[in-house]
């Protein structure tokens, strides 16, 4: 009785992840699902749908349609509805079994070339060329012509052994996609056998992939049934839909106007071909993230009435209470929640977070580069005159890098493989009016000078290039407009940490010189607060503090920022021992009431944080952070006790973590925290 | 350069496994291949062509199998296929060289036509891919793709030329097209070709579609995709020189493989019309049990697909300039 229930509490929504969930919700698969088990069943039921025996010539020829003879009889006198009935048995069977022999041998030659390697893989590669290039049915026909007369087996095995090369090549690479991930270094580091390895590791991940490669080949081998029965290789006195066929062409069906004996068998090689196909794009699709999706309904955007909320002072960038959520089957994910933001002419702004927190979907929203499933479900986004979210996607075009460019978090792989660096600066420029091909050599050769790159690589290719440099060259194509607002995006990284200082310098250099603004997204606190104007930390989808670098540095408010920045080392002053944030963020996808830290903050209060809706609140000038600890209406007394229990249970945990000359959550001391309300206060 | 080298050293060696797969398969069917001929016959067989096919199996040769392999190599490398059994005594090369520029034209011309037009559409397919039109041509590019060529060749071959008698119902040219290339000839050509054509059109497009399709979607997830349109460009210039330009590539590579395949279907399509190229006589020879025949047309059509096949890879070099440096 106790073993039901967790199967039976097994929510909803998890069923509907797995993979078979999804099978079962993709309107593809079930339509090719249907299709193959109504043949499955034609074929089991032949004996009760039709009482005659498909070969017995006992009737007239070619009698037309009738209650006895639903479809007429051939030529030959036989009843072409239990030819047809009995014909998808044998038809199923040469698909299903030549199917299985060709999926077995790519599963067995894929895998061992990417188990092996080396040798082993050179001389299978070799061998899945070869049967790849050369003509299958053709070599069918001869293979076959050899051995006509033997029943449907040879036919089953000639199909089976000339068409597995497409597979095993397919699965090949994925295989030795998968070896390169960790879990299989492990297992043959712990000493698994290459037996268990390919067969307990490799198969189950590959499973989809296999099971899309049976459908494929067995639509193969169908075909190619169909082909060689209509020319009369193979056995043409089996009952196929191919053998119909031969048949019926040979007789002259169609002169007789007995056009349903052609047109009947073929139909149904057809829709069985199609089922098999819609069933391997399916499982392709189902085990292919990339291919599936895209389908969801995308929320419209709410706008307020007013429209978009004035422009406070002469900010460059606006952002005002903008939310953003991914559209997922089980419910939309909240990813930015009620942000506002501003970025003043010329100022570089940091925004730091955890992974996950939200940074970079901001980043994309704002500047309206979020793909499906991501979509801005409201508030507004302000870059000097224009409202970004309203523009139409003529006049966002002319915006985009004009006013405002952006530096990817993936840089390596921002540059077009195929084309020439020389082209991917100029077709920035050329796209916003720059045709001139002299003007265009001479900025793109200005540019590459500014971010140290030799001119040279102009004329290279991505690949050709390192990190550092291919990094440095989309710094150059962000530059290349001098726009507004540059947003980057982690934007090294990916480096060692030499080139990592050289490239933040020229960005810190150039954008003084231009007075260019710049939004700074990273995890890497201390690397902000050297470098920024103005931090902002996000956390669960919220901006949570901002404040000038120095004063954040000197005086984090919020408790998150307050535990972020002791979980990097100072720059200056004794080793001591780090500690992360226990406990992770709160999921997305759920509402969350009150403030989304409660449950890692070390000075909580209950009955306050977790209950109230979370504002934002003053700090200092220019700073303000999203706690209670902050809230005026809140007693003091209240906040008292949460500091106090707060540094008794930093005392207890962390003994030898807070040392002198360190500046972090624990040496903030209650008074000055609770100093700072009241100087809220005073300036409420 | 050592990209072309290994890839001409497969088509070697993919020929030499062709032409050992020929020497090799008659040679697995239990008794002697002249005998089963002579008894299909029952004696209707010139002994000459007894003699022609005794040479052509390398029967006359009492050596050891490997020197016999070494004589048929040879007779290969020389162009010399034998004579053919049914159309005794014409030259087995000659039958094949009257047979080739037909299924050039028919089978060549109109795959490329259809991998453009299949490409072009799988494009469209990809680049909107959740609007009603673009996603509906998916299923109807499965069906159209699992349906026999032959089969719907005899269709067509029902509905237009038997029934409303708009095309010709067989061959390639009428029995009197006026002279060779004049005009009348040309019209001839033209309208027997037309079903053939419309048939290899519908039944393959479906496939470069589909292929065309997934690679356009996984472009369109790649990073450069996206920083292309953060850079503002138009949008005629993202699909050309972004998403078509590195979409293309696995779809050129897809289509040098799927070439084999291809071509043996389209093969097909020339029996139903009774249209006299390699597809046709291959027929020919396996009703006939013309093994001489069907050996060289089987080793002929390898050798057109292997052709194309090195171009494929020529032009993927030009495409691809991480090719060029052998780094793919």
């Amino acid at each position: 009785m106790t073993a039901v229930i967790p199967a039976a509490t097994v929510p909803r929504r998890a069923w509907k992840n797995t993979s078979l969930g999804r099978f079962f919700r993709n309107p593809r698969s079930v339509a090719g699902a249907g299709l193959l088990l109504l043949f499955v069943l034609l074929a089991l039921l032949a004996p009760v749908l039709t009482p005659y025996n498909p070969n017995s010539l006992q009737f007239d020829a070619f009698m037309g349609f009738s209650a006895q003879h639903p479809l007429g009889t051939t030529a030959l006198g036989q009843d072409i509805f239990s030819q047809f009935v009995y014909g998808a048995r044998l038809t199923l069977l040469v698909g299903s079994a030549a199917g299985l022999i060709a999926t077995f041998l790519s599963v067995t030659f894929g895998l061992a070339a990417a188990y092996f390697g080396g040798r082993v893989d050179e001389a299978i590669n070799t061998l899945i060329n070869v049967f790849l290039v050369l003509p299958g049915l053709p070599l069918i026909i001869v293979a076959a012509a050899f051995i006509r007369g033997g029943g449907v087996w040879p036919v089953i095995l000639v199909i089976g052994l000339t068409g597995w090369a497409f597979g095993a090549r397919v699965l090949r690479s994925q295989a030795l996609a998968l070896r390169e991930r960790d879990f299989i270094a492990a297992a043959t580091v712990a000493g698994e056998g290459p037996i268990r390895i390919i067969f307990v590791e490799m198969l189950p991940n590959m499973a989809g992939l296999i099971a899309a490669n049976f459908f494929g080949a067995a639509l193969y081998a169908v075909l190619s049934e169909a082909g060689l029965s209509f020319i009369g290789v193979g056995d043409v006195s089996l009952v196929t839909w191919g053998t119909m066929l031969y048949w019926a062409q040979a007789k002259g069906a169609l002169l007789q106007g007995a056009w349903w004996w052609v047109a009947l068998p073929g139909l149904s090689i057809a829709l069985l071909g199609t089922s098999f196909a819609l069933l391997n794009f399916a499982v392709d699709e189902i085990s292919n993230p990339k291919l599936g999706g895209g389908r969801l309904k995308m929320p419209r955007r709410t706008v307020s009435a007013a429209g978009p909320a004035p422009v406070a002072g002469d900010a460059l960038l606006a952002i005002n209470d903008l939310n953003v959520g991914y559209v997922t089957p089980t419910g939309t994910v909240r990813a930015v929640r009620d942000v506002t933001l501003e970025v003043q002419p010329g100022e570089l702004l940091g925004l730091a977070g955890e992974s996950g927190c939200g940074k970079s979907t901001l980043a994309f929203a704002a500047t309206r580069l979020l793909d499906p499933p991501g979509a801005v479900l409201g508030g507004s986004v302000r870059l000097a005159e224009h409202d970004l979210l309203a523009l139409s996607p003529e006049e966002l075009r002319q915006v985009r890098w004009k006013e405002f460019s952006i530096v990817f978090q993936a840089s390596m792989s921002v540059l077009n493989p195929v084309l020439k660096i020389r082209e991917q600066v100029y077709d920035a420029m050329q796209a916003h009016g720059v045709t001139d091909k002299a003007k265009l050599d001479a900025r793109a050769r200005e540019l590459f000078d500014l971010v140290g790159i030799q001119t040279s690589y102009l004329d290279a290719y991505p690949h050709q290039l390192s990190g550092g440099m291919k990094q440095r060259v989309v710094i150059a194509i962000a530059l290349a407009l001098e726009p507004k607002l540059i947003v980057m995006d982690e934007p090294t990284t990916a480096l060692d940490v030499v080139v990592q200082r050289q490239i933040l310098q020229e960005i810190n250099d150039v954008r003084r010189r231009l007075g260019i603004s710049i939004i700074f997204i990273t995890h890497d606190l201390s690397l902000l607060v050297e470098m920024s104007d103005r931090v902002a930390i996000m956390y669960a989808g919220e901006v949570v503090e901002q404040a000038p670098a120095h004063q954040l540095y000197a005086h984090p408010a919020h408790p998150y920022t307050q535990q972020l920045m002791n979980s990097f080392p100072p720059m200056t002053g004794p080793r001591t021992r780090r500690s992360g944030i226990p406990g992770k963020p709160p999921p997305l996808s759920a509402e969350i009431v009150g403030c989304p830290f409660f449950e890692r903050c070390t000075k909580r209060m209950p009955g306050v944080c977790d209950v109230k809706p979370l504002q934002t609140f003053p700090v200092a000038e220019h700073q303000t952070a999203a706690c209670f600890l902050y809230d005026p209406t809140v007693s003091p007394a209240l906040k008292g006790n949460a500091i106090r229990e707060s540094q008794i249970n930093a005392g207890q945990s962390n003994a030898g973590q807070i040392s002198a000359g360190q500046i972090s959550a624990g040496q903030i001391s209650a008074g000055e925290v609770s100093r700072e309300p009241a100087r809220n206060a005073k300036l409420n | 350069m050592s990209y072309l080298l290994r890839k001409l050293g497969i088509f070697v060696f993919t020929l030499w496994v062709a032409a050992t797969l020929n020497f090799i398969l008659p040679r697995l069917v239990p008794g002697d291949p002249v005998s089963v001929m002579l008894a299909k016959y029952q004696g209707r067989l010139d002994p000459s062509a007894v003699d022609a096919l005794k040479i052509a199996y390398g029967l006359n040769d009492l050596g050891s199998p490997i020197s016999q392999y070494f004589t048929y190599l040879g007779n290969l490398l020389r162009g010399d296929f034998g004579r053919s059994i049914s159309l005794f005594p014409t030259p087995v090369i000659d039958v094949v060289l009257r047979a080739l520029p037909y299924t050039l034209g028919l089978v060549g011309i109109t795959t490329i036509i259809s991998f453009v037009l299949g490409s072009g559409l799988g494009l469209y397919s990809g680049w909107r891919r959740g609007r009603a039109g673009a996603d509906a041509v998916v299923p109807a590019a499965l069906f159209l793709s699992s349906m026999p060529y032959f089969w719907f060749g005899l269709l067509l071959l029902y509905v237009l030329a038997f029934q409303l008698k708009w095309f010709p119902l067989s061959g390639a040219l009428d029995p009197f097209p006026g002279d060779a290339y004049s005009a009348g000839w040309w019209s001839s050509l033209a309208r027997h070709a037309v079903l053939p054509v419309l048939t290899i059109l519908v039944t393959s497009v479906g496939g470069w579609l589909i292929t065309m399709r997934n690679n356009v979607i996984s472009v369109a997830s790649e990073d450069y995709l996206a920083f292309a349109r953060a850079k503002g460009l138009s949008e005629g210039r993202i699909v050309n020189r972004y998403v078509l330009r590195n979409a293309l590539l696995p779809s050129f590579t897809a289509f040098g493989m799927s070439l084999g395949f291809v071509v043996g279907g389209s093969i097909l399509t020339e029996i139903v019309f009774s249209y006299p190229g390699l597809g046709y006589y291959l027929y020919q020879s396996v009703t006939n049990l013309d093994y001489p025949l069907m050996q060289a047309l089987f080793f002929f059509i390898a050798l057109a697909v292997l052709l194309a096949n090195l171009l494929v890879d020529l032009i993927n070099v030009i495409l691809d300039p991480r090719i060029r440096e052998g780094r793919a």
